[in-house]
């Protein structure tokens, strides 16, 4: 009985009712949403987010915060398509020279936050418009129209996020991959258990000799790259490369993450929960969608999850009612600014 | 040792924006014209209100990335007010509502739900963006009259309106923080909050007046903008939030909390929006525009952190050779005296 209680009493469990609700509510709304297949299809819109907050989940649990996700799509995108048509490489070394970017984009981030100390909100802060520039400058200086983007890019590109398997569509099994990938690292390995130990006291982490500033670059590099590879199911969804694709996704990405169970200041969470809380964000702004309601207030929505689902959290942990997981206590500061 | 560096900081930031006046005066003269300098720093005003507010919320230790959207949502409000011929106390009534009232939601979720700053404004930020499109039915707001759009060329003496409103306002704010009691309390809670409280400090009451203060800002600097641009469109005040809290950091301002001044802020701010507009003079394609600045930020911060960092150290090696040299006294004392 207490085991059952144990797993049924968990922020994951009610990430998951309200994963039923959400279906439920909107499938009244518009019956066609129960339809699985338009479920499974729906999941091509918010992948991306979903893929990104994985990772950046890694990051939250060590104590910071990576807001320049976004940004590395749209330089990931710009890559791969200047890359593929300017300089005339194949697609597949296009993709991984794309994939070489996130992941050089979260070392530069992890390098400022690990070895030089800088905190992590500027240093994302700084890097998002920096990558966003950067973006914007291959395009300028490649000679390609901001506008149109590079676009007709080959067939076996447009597979990775157009192609099916046995009916599933293959974003969806690329995050599942990716999910599976996640939850080993950060719950069955020694290096997800140092990410925890980082997370919940830097100082004693270091003392004990865990190699703490390598691992905080570790979990920016692996953000960096799940964003990249964010960035390649996007393109090829959208059939074209631009600069400016996941500018707005900064907020479901943090909101996903902050609903999925992480502690903003480090030390607690789970992949599940991030897993469970990407799929709820994102069949909110699909199932939003389907009922009509305009883009704008599912910013408001959006907004306003993010915020409730804080003060819930906190306050549910405050009154005790879900049991205490490892150490991090409670945030008594709640500085977002000074962590990290 | 402390204060003097505080005064460097912001020394520094004004020695930056000296230089790069001249700097790009010397490549393109145009830029050091009289008109040209007037103009830009008439432009540089909304930073500079926008920076001074985040000043207050980043020296208490937390951080307000909704001031950009607070910016459009204030404006979009007042530009309605005025075209639809509300009078000007209403308008500017109207737009620090908006501000005030965000700031103050702000505040109650960071200390009493105790939810993280950044999450807190981020939440804000989205739901103020969406309320706005919401508001303005996604039109722009235009036709506003003539009066209202004039009001960003009254010149006092020779000098803007909205510019001598800005220092003056900046003025007061730095008078404030640096020697009235409750002034000093922002820096004492960003500093040390624990030590703070224990002191007596009413943390909670400045904590949500520094994000108040950071709204009214916001909202004063969207009626400068909604002025000085004579529309509201879509997207106005989206991304201002990065260059503010840049401009804070340029300005000296620690995202740490603790030490910083409007000042700072200010000059962080005129540097800003010069580069902007240098980029121009300079013959860069606009396309730089987003990676120079976020290189600027990056650079200022590693710096300002390499330095903290060097400092620390320092002091720390100070006490500990201090310690030990007292140590060593007592011992030679004992032996002495053996």
């Amino acid at each position: 009985m207490h085991v059952l209680k144990r797993y049924l009493l968990r922020w994951e469990s009610v990430l998951v009712l309200l994963l039923i609700a959400e279906i439920a509510i909107f499938g009244r709304i518009n019956p066609r949403f129960l339809n699985t297949r338009v479920l499974l299809y729906s999941v091509n819109d918010f992948v991306c987010v979903s893929i990104i907050s994985l990772f950046m989940a890694f990051v939250v649990i060590t104590g910071g915060i990576d807001i320049s996700g976004g940004s590395i799509i749209g330089l990931t995108s710009v890559v791969v398509g200047v890359l593929w048509k300017q300089a005339g490489l194949d697609i597949v070394s296009a993709s991984f020279a794309g994939l070489a970017t996130g992941a050089l984009c979260g070392a530069f981030n992890g390098f400022l936050v690990a070895f030089a100390g800088v905190q992590a909100m500027v240093v994302t802060l700084g890097g998002m418009m920096f990558f966003s520039g950067l973006a914007l400058v291959l395009v300028g200086v490649s000679g390609v129209s901001a506008f149109e983007g590079i676009s007709g890019f080959p067939d076996g590109f447009m597979e990775i996020a157009g192609g099916d398997l046995w009916g599933v569509p293959n974003p969806v099994l690329i995050f599942a991959a990716l999910f599976a990938v996640a939850c080993v690292l950060l719950h069955c390995t020694n290096y997800g258990r140092r990410v925890f130990l980082v997370g919940i006291n830097p100082n004693a982490a270091r003392y004990s000799g865990l190699g703490v500033r390598s691992v905080v670059m570790s979990t920016y590099v692996l953000s960096g790259l799940a964003a990249s590879i964010a960035g390649i199911v996007l393109t090829s969804y959208l059939g074209g490369a631009r600069s400016d694709l996941g500018a707005e996704l900064t907020l479901p990405i943090v909101t996903a993450v902050v609903l999925g169970g992480v502690s903003i200041t480090g030390g607690r969470g789970t992949v599940v929960g991030v897993a469970i809380a990407g799929v709820v964000v994102g069949l909110l702004r699909f199932g939003l969608q389907m009922a009509g309601v305009s883009s704008q207030y599912i910013t408001v929505g959006t907004g306003m999850l993010l915020v409730v689902s804080a003060a819930v959290r906190g306050l549910a942990f405050r009154v005790s009612l879900l049991p205490r997981r490892s150490g991090g206590g409670d945030n008594i500061k709640g500085g977002g600014a000074r962590r990290g | 040792m402390l204060p003097s560096f505080r005064m460097k900081r912001e020394f520094n930031a004004l020695l930056f924006a000296v230089l790069l006046f001249v700097g790009i005066g010397s490549v393109n003269p145009v830029f050091l014209t009289v008109r040209n300098i007037a103009l830009t720093l008439q432009g540089s005003v909304m930073y500079i209100f926008l920076a001074a507010g985040m000043t207050f919320v980043i020296l208490t230790g937390d951080i307000d990335v909704s001031v950009g959207a607070v910016l459009g949502m204030s404006a979009a409000v007042a530009a309605t007010l005025v075209r639809d011929g509300y009078p000007l106390w209403a308008v500017v009534g109207g737009a620090l509502l908006v501000g005030g009232g965000t700031g103050l939601l702000n505040g109650v979720g960071v200390t009493f739900l105790r939810i993280p700053a950044i999450v807190m404004t981020l939440g804000t930020m989205g739901i103020l963006r969406g309320a706005m499109f919401i508001y303005t039915d996604g039109k722009w707001v235009e036709n506003l009259p003539d009066f209202f759009k004039q009001a960003c060329q009254i010149c006092v003496y020779g000098i803007n309106l909205f510019v001598l409103a800005a220092v003056v306002v900046v003025f007061l704010m730095q008078l404030y923080l640096t020697t009235a009691r409750r002034g000093k309390y922002f820096a004492a809670v960003g500093d040390n909050l624990d030590g703070a409280v224990l002191v007596g400090v009413p943390v909670v009451r400045i904590r949500i007046a520094a994000f108040v203060v950071s709204g009214l800002c916001s909202a004063l600097a969207g009626l400068v903008y909604t002025s000085q641009i004579g529309f509201v469109g879509n997207v106005a005040g989206n991304g201002t939030e990065m260059t503010a809290i840049a401009a804070c950091v340029i300005g000296g301002v620690s995202l740490a909390g603790g030490t910083g001044s409007v000042a700072g802020a200010l000059f962080g701010a005129v540097i800003m929006n010069t580069i902007n507009s240098a980029l121009v003079f300079l013959k860069v394609p606009a396309y730089w525009n987003n990676t120079i600045s976020g290189l600027l930020l990056l650079t200022m911060v590693l710096a300002d952190s390499l330095l903290h960092r060097y400092l620390e150290e320092k002091a720390r090696r100070k006490r500990l050779n201090a310690r030990f040299a007292r140590a060593a006294e007592r011992r030679a004392c004992d032996d002495a005296r053996a």
